[in-house]
C-alpha cells in the first residue's frame, strides 16, 4: 500500500530541484474528508498533501485549466507541470496528449495506484454509516476507516466504493514518470460496463421512457462539461454565445451564430445536448464517472458514455487513453473495420 | 450584406419528374422565397433552348445564383456551373436540387413527392444565398503516366499513352509483363495463336523510349490526387542483374529446388532460380527467394557458382522507388474462381478435373505437354472429354452471382480446340445457355457444334467423382429430360472469373472503390466505364469487371484516351471548394490530420492548414472535427444549418 509520505517526498523533491513547477494533487478538504485538489508550487507546502479513497477528481482537468491560463496569458510554459494521477486521470492525460493538447514532456506525471480497492461512493457510505458524518477517509487493505463522532469506523470496500472503480480493470496509471503502489492492471472487483449491462436489460421502450425523464430533469448547470478534461473547446457546440472571436473572426460570422442548440433547459434540448456530448466523447471518454458524481439532480451519465466506450471496444477493438501515439477512435479508418452497423 | 437574387429553374425532365412532382406549383412555391428573384420551370432544362433560357435569364434579370432542381448533380452540375459562367457570374454560386434520383423516380403520390421536391428545393435555395463566388484553382499537372498491371490491358494502355508523347511507368508485380493471356493458347474467335499476337507487344513496351519498365514491382503507397499524385513503387530483389545475365540457364540446370511452375499453373515444375518462360520481358533470371535454400553461398550457392557472367547477387535489397504522376491508369486483371470452393466438384481434389487456364496450358506448344493433350494422371491421350460452363458463376447461393461472360465462349474454343488434337475424340458441354453475342462469336460456337461435333448438353452436373480411372460426371440433360452420365477422362471447369488479389490490394491503396463483388467501380456505368469514382485514376482489363480480349484492349485504349485528354495541358482546374480552417477554434487535435484521405492537412504551429490542390472536398475533416474549426467553402456549418432548417420548416 502506497505510504503517504512516498507521495510528498516526491513532490518535495521534484519542487526543491526545480524539475517541476507545481504539483497537482490533492489536500484535506476543509471538513477533512472529502479531500480537495490542491495546487502547490513550494517544497515545504509537499505535507499538504493527502492521499485517501475520496481522492476522486480527475485531477487532469486541472491541466486542461493551466494550459488555457497560459494561452490566454500569452506565457510559455517553462518546467513541466506534476500531477498525481490515479489510473483513470492517467487516462485522460493520454488521450489530451493524443489530441496533442500538451506534449507530454510538459507534464510530470506521479503515477498512483488504486491498488486492491477504489475511491468512495459518499451516497453509499451514507447510507452505511446511518447517520455518522466522517470527517476522514483511509485506505485499509479490503476496507476503508472511516473517522467519525463515535469513532473509527470500517466498511468493506466493496460495499462503498464507486460502481466506475468496481468495474475499472485500470486502477494503475500505464503511463507515468514514476509510480507508487502495486500495480493491478486488469482487476475489476465487478464484470466491466456491469451497470449498463444491468441498464441494457430493460426493454428499448423502457430505456428511451428512463432518458427523456432523465433529461427532462436536467437543469442545464453544465456541471458535466466543467468537470470534463475532454470539454475543453473554447466554444461549445452548445452555446454560441460563448464563441471564440479572433482577429480573424469575420462579422458575417459573429452576426450568424449558429444554434444547433437552444440554452433553455427543456427535454429536447436537453436530450439533444447529452447525446452530442456523449457522441464528442466517443473514443476520448476514459470512465473516470466525474460527470456523474457532480451531477446535481443525479442523471446516469456514466450509462451513455460506458455505451459509446462497449461499442467502440466490441466492434473495433478500441480504448480509449491506452496509448498517446496511437490512433484516435474516430479519425482512424482500417479496410477491415465492422460495417454492420450501417443499416 | 445587400439581398441575393437567385433563379430557380425547375426541370421536367420530360416526365420524370413531371409525372410526379407538380413543377408549376414548385416554380410557384421558390419564387415565394425570400431570396429568390426569378422561377421558371421548363421541359427539358439541359436542352440547348433550356440552357440558354438560364443564360438569358441571369443576365436579364441581374441574378447572382442559381438553383437548377433537376437531375442528379453527377450528371448536369457541370452543364449549368458552365452556363453560370458564360453568363457572367462563378460556376460555383449554381448549386443542383436533386428531385428525380431523390425524389420523383422514387416516390408515387404526387402530392408527397411535390411537398418534398419543395423541400429539397428550398434547402438548395437557402444554402446557395451563403454561396461564395469562387473562381478555380488553377494546378500544374505532372504528365506523366503510372499504368498498375502488366497483362494485355495494361500493356495496350502503356502503348497508346506512350505513343501520344507521354512517358509512361508500367509497374507488373509478377517477374514478366504478358498476364493471363500470355497463358492462353489460342484466342477465340479466329483461333490465332495467343503469344504469337502478344509477345510484339510484349517487346514494343521493353524497346520503347517513352515507358519505363518495372516488373517484380508493387505499389506500395500513393498521395496526392489527379494532375500530381506521388506513388511509392517497392521493387523486390531478382538478385539476378539483367544487365548481365547471358540467358545461357546453366543456373536452373544446378538449382536443387523444384517447385510446381506459376506460369504452368503447376501442371510442369520449376527451379527456385527461372525465368517463367523462353519469351518473358524483361528477359531475365528471377530467383525466388520464397523456394530459394537461403540466398547464401554456405548453404547451396550453386546457381552463383556456375554463373560465368557473374549476374547473381544474393545481397540484392528491395528497392522503394517515388514517382511523381499526373494519372493513373489500374489494370491490375482478374483470377480464378478457386478451384477448392466448388465442394460439389471434388474441391480440386478430384485427379484429371482441370480448370480452363490449366487446359490452355496443355493444349500450349510451349506448355506442359508441348501441345498434346495429355491427361496430367497418366499422360494418355483422353477420349471422353466433359467441358462444364458456369462453375461458380451465375450462382448467388453459393458462389459468384455475376455471369463471367467469356466462358461460353473459351468453352467452345477448348472444345474445338481438344476436337483439333484429337480428331477421334468426344466432347461432351454442360450449359445453362449459350451467350455468344459478338462478332462472329455466334458463329464460332456453330461451328463448335457442327463441324467439330461437340455435344451440347443444357443442364448442370450435379456431382463429379473418381471412378475406375475415369471420372464419372452426372448431370441432366434438362432438353430430353433424362440424367446423363459420363465416364470422362478428363474434365475441364469453366470456373469464374473474380477480382485478381492485386486488384484488391489496388482498391486498398489507391482508396478507389469495389462494387460488390469486388471488382473496381466505375465513375458511372454507362457514360464514364473506365472512369474511376477519384479523378485522374482509371481501369481498363478485368479489374473493372469480366471481359475477353477484344473488349479489354477496347477499354484500356479508351483509358489511354482519358488519360492523354485529361494530360493534354500544362494545368488542371481544381474545384475551390476546398476545406477551410477556422483558426481561432482550432485546437491542434491532429484529427483531421488522420482523417483526411488526400493528406491535404498538416500542422504548422500547432493549426491544421489545408494544401487546397491537394483538397477534394470530400469533408471528411468536417464530419471528425469536434469543434467545427474546419469546414469545406459552400458547405460551411452554416449553410447546412439552413438547409436543415428548411427541411425541417412545413
Amino acid at each position: 500500500m502506497i505510504n503517504i509520505q512516498d507521495i510528498r517526498d516526491t513532490a518535495r523533491d521534484l519542487l526543491a530541484k526545480g524539475e517541476v513547477r507545481a504539483v497537482i494533487g490533492w489536500r484535506a478538504g476543509s471538513r477533512g474528508m472529502p479531500a480537495e485538489p490542491v495546487v502547490i508550487t513550494a517544497p515545504e507546502q509537499a505535507d499538504e498533501l493527502v492521499w485517501d479513497p475520496t481522492c476522486y477528481h480527475n485531477l487532469a482537468l486541472h491541466l486542461v485549466e493551466d494550459r488555457k491560463f497560459l494561452a490566454h496569458a500569452r506565457k510559455t510554459a517553462g518546467a513541466p507541470i506534476g500531477i498525481i494521477a490515479k489510473g483513470c486521470d492517467a487516462r485522460a492525460i493520454v488521450v489530451l496528449m493524443q489530441e496533442n493538447y500538451f506534449k507530454r514532456e510538459d507534464v510530470y506525471i506521479i503515477g498512483v495506484s488504486c491498488e486492491g480497492s477504489g475511491m468512495i461512493a459518499e451516497w453509499k457510505v451514507a447510507r452505511q454509516l446511518d447517520g455518522a458524518v466522517p470527517t476522514a477517509a483511509a485506505f485499509a487493505g479490503d476496507e476503508f476507516a472511516f473517522a467519525t463522532a463515535a469513532g473509527e469506523k470500517r466498511l468493506p470496500a466493496r460495499e462503498v466504493m464507486a460502481d466506475r472503480c468496481l468495474e475499472c480493470r485500470n486502477p494503475f496509471p500505464k503511463e507515468h514518470n514514476v509510480a507508487l503502489g502495486e500495480d493491478k492492471t486488469g482487476r475489476a472487483l465487478e464484470a466491466p460496463f456491469a451497470a449498463l449491462a444491468r441498464f441494457e436489460t430493460r426493454s428499448e421502450g423502457e430505456r428511451w421512457e428512463f432518458w427523456q425523464r432523465q433529461f427532462d430533469r436536467c437543469i442545464r448547470c453544465f456541471a458535466c462539461r466543467s468537470v470534463c478534461p475532454m470539454c475543453y473547446c473554447e466554444e461549445c457546440v452548445v452555446d454560441s454565445i460563448n464563441i471564440a472571436v479572433a482577429p480573424e473572426t469575420t462579422a458575417e460570422e459573429k452576426a450568424n451564430r449558429i444554434r444547433w442548440i437552444e440554452r433553455s433547459a427543456v427535454k429536447s434540448e436537453n436530450i439533444t445536448y447529452h447525446m452530442t456530448r456523449a457522441i464528442h466523447l466517443a473514443g476520448r471518454c476514459v470512465d473516470c464517472g466525474e460527470c456523474e458524481r457532480v451531477c446535481p439532480v443525479n442523471i446516469p451519465l456514466r450509462l451513455l458514455n460506458n455505451k459509446m466506450e462497449r461499442e467502440a471496444r466490441e466492434r473495433f477493438g478500441y480504448e480509449p487513453g491506452a496509448s498517446i501515439g496511437g490512433p484516435s477512435l474516430v479519425a482512424s479508418f482500417r479496410d477491415d473495420d465492422p460495417g454492420a452497423f450501417i443499416r | 450584406m445587400t439581398k441575393k437574387r437567385t433563379g430557380v429553374f425547375v426541370c421536367h425532365c420530360g416526365t420524370n419528374i413531371a409525372a410526379t412532382v407538380d413543377v408549376s406549383r414548385l416554380a410557384k412555391e421558390m419564387a415565394g422565397e425570400e431570396t429568390v428573384a426569378f422561377s421558371r420551370d421548363y421541359v427539358y432544362m439541359c436542352s440547348d433552348p433550356g440552357q440558354n433560357s438560364v443564360i438569358e435569364a441571369i443576365k436579364e434579370n441581374n441574378l447572382d445564383s442559381v438553383v437548377v432542381t433537376c437531375c442528379s448533380p453527377n450528371l448536369h452540375e457541370k452543364t449549368f456551373r458552365d452556363n453560370a459562367a458564360r453568363a457572367g457570374i462563378s460556376g460555383f454560386t449554381c448549386e443542383i436540387a436533386n428531385i428525380r434520383e431523390q425524389c420523383s423516380w422514387v416516390h408515387k403520390n404526387r402530392d408527397e413527392a411535390t411537398a418534398k421536391a419543395i423541400k429539397i428545393s428550398r434547402s438548395a435555395v437557402r444554402r446557395v444565398a451563403r454561396n461564395q463566388s469562387l473562381e478555380p484553382i488553377a494546378v500544374p499537372v505532372t504528365r506523366r503516366v503510372m499504368v498498375i498491371g502488366g497483362g494485355i490491358a495494361g500493356i495496350q494502355a502503356s502503348l497508346d499513352i506512350a505513343n501520344a508523347g507521354l512517358e509512361v511507368v508500367l509497374v507488373e508485380k509478377l517477374a514478366t509483363i504478358g498476364g493471363h493471356m500470355l497463358q492462353l493458347s489460342e484466342t477465340f474467335p479466329t483461333l490465332d495463336c495467343s503469344q504469337c499476337i502478344l509477345s510484339p507487344k510484349m517487346v514494343e513496351v521493353s524497346r520503347h523510349p517513352k515507358i519505363t519498365l518495372m516488373t517484380y514491382s508493387e505499389v506500395q503507397e500513393v498521395s496526392g490526387a489527379v494532375g500530381n499524385f506521388r506513388v511509392k513503387i517497392l521493387q523486390k530483389p531478382t538478385y539476378v542483374d539483367p544487365e548481365a545475365c547471358k540467358l545461357c540457364d546453366e543456373c536452373t540446370v544446378v538449382c536443387p529446388v523444384v517447385v510446381p511452375n506459376e506460369h504452368d499453373l503447376g501442371l510442369t515444375s520449376r527451379r527456385a532460380i527461372h525465368i517463367p518462360f523462353a519469351q518473358a520481358i524483361p528477359a531475365s533470371y528471377t530467383l525466388d527467394e520464397d523456394s530459394c535454400l537461403g540466398l547464401n553461398p554456405i548453404r547451396c550457392g550453386k546457381c552463383k557458382d556456375v554463373c560465368e557472367a557473374g549476374a547473381i547477387n544474393y545481397d540484392m535489397l528491395p528497392k522503394t522507388v517515388v514517382e511523381d504522376v499526373g494519372a493513373i491508369v489500374v489494370a491490375t486483371g482478374f483470377d480464378l474462381y478457386p478451384q477448392e470452393k466448388i465442394l460439389e466438384y471434388g474441391a480440386g481434389n478430384v485427379e484429371d478435373v482441370l480448370d480452363g487456364l490449366q487446359f490452355e496450358r496443355l493444349c500450349s506448344a510451349s506448355g506442359a505437354t508441348k501441345g498434346h493433350v495429355l491427361r496430367p494422371s497418366d499422360q494418355k491421350e483422353p477420349k471422353d472429354v466433359v467441358f462444364i460452363q458456369c462453375v461458380g458463376s451465375r450462382d448467388p447461393a453459393q458462389h459468384c452471382a455475376y455471369c463471367s461472360k467469356i466462358c461460353c465462349m473459351y468453352t467452345a474454343k477448348h472444345a474445338r480446340l481438344y476436337k483439333h488434337h484429337v480428331p477421334d475424340g468426344r466432347a461432351y458441354v454442360f450449359y445453362i445457355d449459350i451467350r455468344s453475342g459478338g462478332k462472329g462469336y455466334e458463329e464460332f460456337v456453330q461451328r463448335a457444334m457442327e463441324e467439330d461435333e461437340t455435344v451440347y448438353l443444357r443442364g448442370r452436373v450435379s456431382k463429379l467423382y473418381r471412378k475406375d480411372g475415369k471420372v464419372r460426371v452426372l448431370g441432366t440433360d434438362t432438353l430430353t429430360g433424362e440424367n446423363v452420365e459420363i465416364d470422362a477422362d478428363m474434365v475441364v471447369l469453366a470456373l469464374a472469373m473474380q477480382p485478381s488479389k492485386g486488384t484488391e490490394e489496388a482498391a486498398k491503396v489507391l482508396k478507389i472503390g469495389r462494387d460488390k463483388d469486388g471488382f473496381l467501380a466505375e465513375a458511372h456505368p454507362k457514360l464514364k466505364p473506365v472512369e474511376s469514382v477519384t479523378g485522374g485514376i482509371y481501369l481498363a482489363g478485368c479489374a473493372q469487371g469480366p471481359k475477353d480480349i477484344p473488349e479489354t484492349v477496347s477499354q484500356a485504349s479508351a483509358a489511354a484516351a482519358k488519360v492523354i485528354g485529361l494530360l493534354s495541358s500544362d494545368t488542371l482546374n481544381h474545384a475551390p471548394t476546398v476545406a477551410r480552417v477556422r483558426r481561432s477554434h482550432c485546437t491542434g487535435c491532429e484529427m483531421c490530420v488522420t482523417a483526411c484521405p488526400y493528406k491535404a492537412i498538416r500542422l504548422e504551429n500547432g493549426k491544421a492548414v489545408v494544401n487546397e490542390v491537394l483538397c477534394e472536398g470530400c469533408g471528411s475533416c468536417s464530419a471528425t472535427c469536434l469543434r467545427a474549426a474546419i469546414e469545406v467553402k459552400n458547405v460551411t456549418q452554416l449553410q447546412v444549418f439552413d438547409m436543415i432548417e428548411a427541411c425541417l420548416t412545413v
